[in-house]
């Protein structure tokens, strides 16, 4: 899949492991947990309000998920992809599990929303042709007749963790796994045009976890608490596959509890006596808001040594809000800890030390546009920064000129590239996407190909990696990845006066430091004069709340053929930001 | 917290009133029967407008009330009607 030769593959493939782990997949640690400890639980998930909690202990986890994974080896052959239907909960684990005993491809996503016509669930089916649909009876017998109908015309069989079946044929065997195959595919973005199934083998999967072990200093004493859906890269490597590796209990909330009770997260992590418990940087500035002391009386934080926040820019004022509001709950600073990291990485690319806290760094804003980090002088606009730790043991860094691709020094800013085990195979069956992500070479050291993140950033003398922009066309809300062309399509495809092909979707800070969505869009010439401004930018709130989830700050109608593009019809979405921003737009009234 | 049981129509208000704040719309602009997913409210706001309501009514609400009653108006009639009812049985 890659454009690059087998040697080159196979030195980037053997390097010296931090630390020798002699089993083939997770599935293999499971099964040990099981053995080692039967009794012990290895989740919780905590339902909305208070309900109680269900837990499973390992041997039940490994029970359960063998046998939907003799159910899948029955049906199916090594390597055919399984998608998982799951709400928040504990039979996703059971069903991710299943999948990796039986050597089926796991592919978890998000249940698609009800009344959606265009999200991304329909487009990963398309792109991963998968064997089965893995979801619980009641989804789409009771609470979601939907599904059914919406997959009709997919072939694929639907298997559900909670029905006993046929009894498992005594003469089927699992597979005897190797490191090199597919563990699973993680998709990306809420993507509905183009999306991008990262390819992560069993030997990426063990590598970076235990990269994240090291990182974050992690025991089985490290219990974990998330609400992060399972669908998304950190809230299943970080915390469920995490907290297993380790052999750490974790314990499970809905991101919907979370969102309107964040105090919940808190007094969890307070019972549990969690260790480990984080998310992106919204969610930090959420329990700001929501912080009522009546709600927090007798919670005692000081079991919390590891509060990590990425995924999406970690702002300093975030940190410190929440340093500050939380300390008299014995919350210690020194327990924020950022990170940085994708999933063509498996997850993990940079993390500070345990208990270390942050470190920021006051730089020049207008240095900082002109790709320099220089250190501030009293008279110059500033712009603190947060440093997402150094890159981890087992991995190779790089800032490097994206445009010439020369290796950058210390302090300056260019493209983040990372080479190691950790980083995936490449997008499923998309060798074009593969090639110009997973085979970049540095100029003048051909013996390494490299991950390109897409992301700016620049070391510290210190080898400390700040995140300073992006190259990349991605536009991150609540830790969610979007990309533009997605949200291009459906804002052209809600009403009959919008251009197609002439609309350029971006993202703006806002005064708090948060991404925000802004449209920019041509209107056809010839409805310019008959229609309705309000009725039209209804129609595009409504389309791209109904399928990306996200309100647009500012949709902006503009004349036709005043987009700015290139001579060769691309859309220039930094152009028309630096526009917007200028006002310099022409908008229509 | 609100003293008193708020009206439907001063539930009303008070909804156009944040969600004009929270959607950085202006006031008028924001139609009472129109479907929040016309407004742009998304599945985080959505949870964020009940949110707000539980502390300014003084009661627990479910985040499902928003599917189930789609535009500020159907929410206010209802709201009216139930929720305040329900914290004045305690």
């Amino acid at each position: 899949m890659r454009q690059v030769n087998a040697e080159q593959v196979e030195r980037l493939r053997s390097p010296k492991p931090a630390i020798a782990i002699e089993v083939a997949s997770l599935a293999s640690i499971l099964r040990y947990r099981a053995a080692e400890r039967p009794n012990d639980p290895g989740y919780i998930f905590l339902p909305d309000r208070g309900g109680g909690r269900h837990q499973i202990t390992y041997a039940e986890l490994y029970r359960r998920a063998r046998a939907l994974a003799l159910r899948l080896a029955v049906h199916g052959k090594r390597g055919d992809r399984a998608v998982l239907l799951f709400p928040p909960g504990l039979d996703f684990v059971v069903a991710f599990f299943g999948c990796l005993l039986a050597g089926i491809i796991a592919v978890p996503m998000m249940i698609p929303r009800r009344g959606s016509r265009r999200d991304a669930s329909t487009a990963i089916f398309a792109d991963c042709s998968p064997r089965f649909a893995i979801t619980y009876r009641d989804l789409v017998a009771v609470a979601r007749p939907d599904l059914g109908n919406r997959f009709s015309d997919v072939e694929l069989e639907w298997l559900f963790v909670d029905a006993p079946g046929a009894e498992p044929n005594p003469n089927v065997a699992l597979p005897a796994l190797e490191r090199a195959d597919i563990a699973f595919l993680q998709y990306t973005s809420g993507s509905t045009s183009t999306p991008k199934g990262v390819i992560v083998s069993h030997d990426n999967l063990l590598q970076n976890l235990e990269m994240i072990r090291i990182a974050f200093g992690n025991t089985p004493q490290s219990t974990h608490v998330t609400w992060v859906p399972h669908y998304h890269d950190m809230g299943l490597i970080l915390c469920i596959l995490q907290s297993l590796y380790i052999g750490a209990l974790c314990v499970l909330m809905a991101p919907v509890s979370f969102l309107q009770r964040p105090l919940s997260w808190l007094r969890a992590i307070h019972e549990y006596r969690a260790e480990v418990a984080g998310g992106p940087n919204f969610a930090f500035d959420l329990c700001v808001k929501r912080h009522r002391p009546e709600e927090m009386q007798g919670v005692d934080l000081s079991c919390w040594k590891l509060a990590y926040n990425g995924a999406e820019p970690v702002r300093a004022a975030t940190i410190e809000r929440f340093a500050s509001t939380f300390a008299p709950y014995g919350f210690s600073a020194n327990s924020a800890h950022p990170a940085y990291g994708m999933a063509e990485a498996t997850l993990l690319i940079s993390s500070g030390k345990r208990g270390a806290g942050p470190t920021l760094l006051t730089v020049d804003r207008d240095a900082l546009q002109n790709g320099k980090a220089v250190a501030s002088t009293p008279n110059h606009h500033v712009h603190r920064i947060v440093g997402c730790g150094r890159p981890l043991i087992g991995e190779r860094l790089a800032i490097v000129d994206p445009d010439d691709r020369r290796r950058l020094r210390a302090g300056q800013i260019g493209e983040i590239w990372v080479a190691g085990p950790h980083v995936a195979q490449g997008y499923w069956c998309n060798a074009e996407a593969t090639a110009a992500v997973f085979g970049a070479i540095i100029d003048g050291e051909p013996a390494e190909i490299w991950l390109r993140t897409g992301d700016l950033g620049f070391l510290d003398e210190n080898n400390e990696l700040y995140i300073t922009g992006r190259i990349k066309d991605l536009i991150i809300i609540r830790g969610v990845n979007h990309y533009p062309q997605d949200i291009e399509n459906t804002v052209q495809d809600c009403h009959t006066a919008l251009r197609q092909h002439c609309g350029a979707a971006f993202s703006m800070l806002d005064q708090n430091d948060e991404e925000q969505l802004v449209i920019v869009q041509e209107v056809e010439r010839t409805y310019r004069h008959r229609f309705a401004i309000g009725e039209i930018i209804g129609s595009i709130r409504e389309a791209v709340n109904r399928e990306h989830e996200i309100t647009p700050r500012e949709i902006v109608l503009i004349r036709t053929g005043t987009l700015p593009q290139t001579t060769s019809g691309k859309i220039q979405r930094s152009l028309t930001k630096q526009m917007f921003l200028a006002g310099s737009l022409a908008v229509l009234q | 917290m609100v003293s008193g049981s708020p009206s439907e129509s001063e539930i009303r208000d008070w909804c156009v009133k944040y969600l004009a704040r929270t959607l950085d719309l202006r006031e008028p602009t924001i139609d009472p029967d129109a479907k929040f997913a016309r407004l742009g409210l998304d599945s985080a706001n959505s949870v964020y407008l009940i949110v707000e309501l539980e502390e300014w009514l003084g009661t627990e609400l479910t985040t499902e009330l928003i599917f189930e009653y789609p535009s500020i108006a159907e929410l206010a009639r209802y709201l009216a009607r139930h929720a305040a009812g329900e914290r004045g049985a305690g």
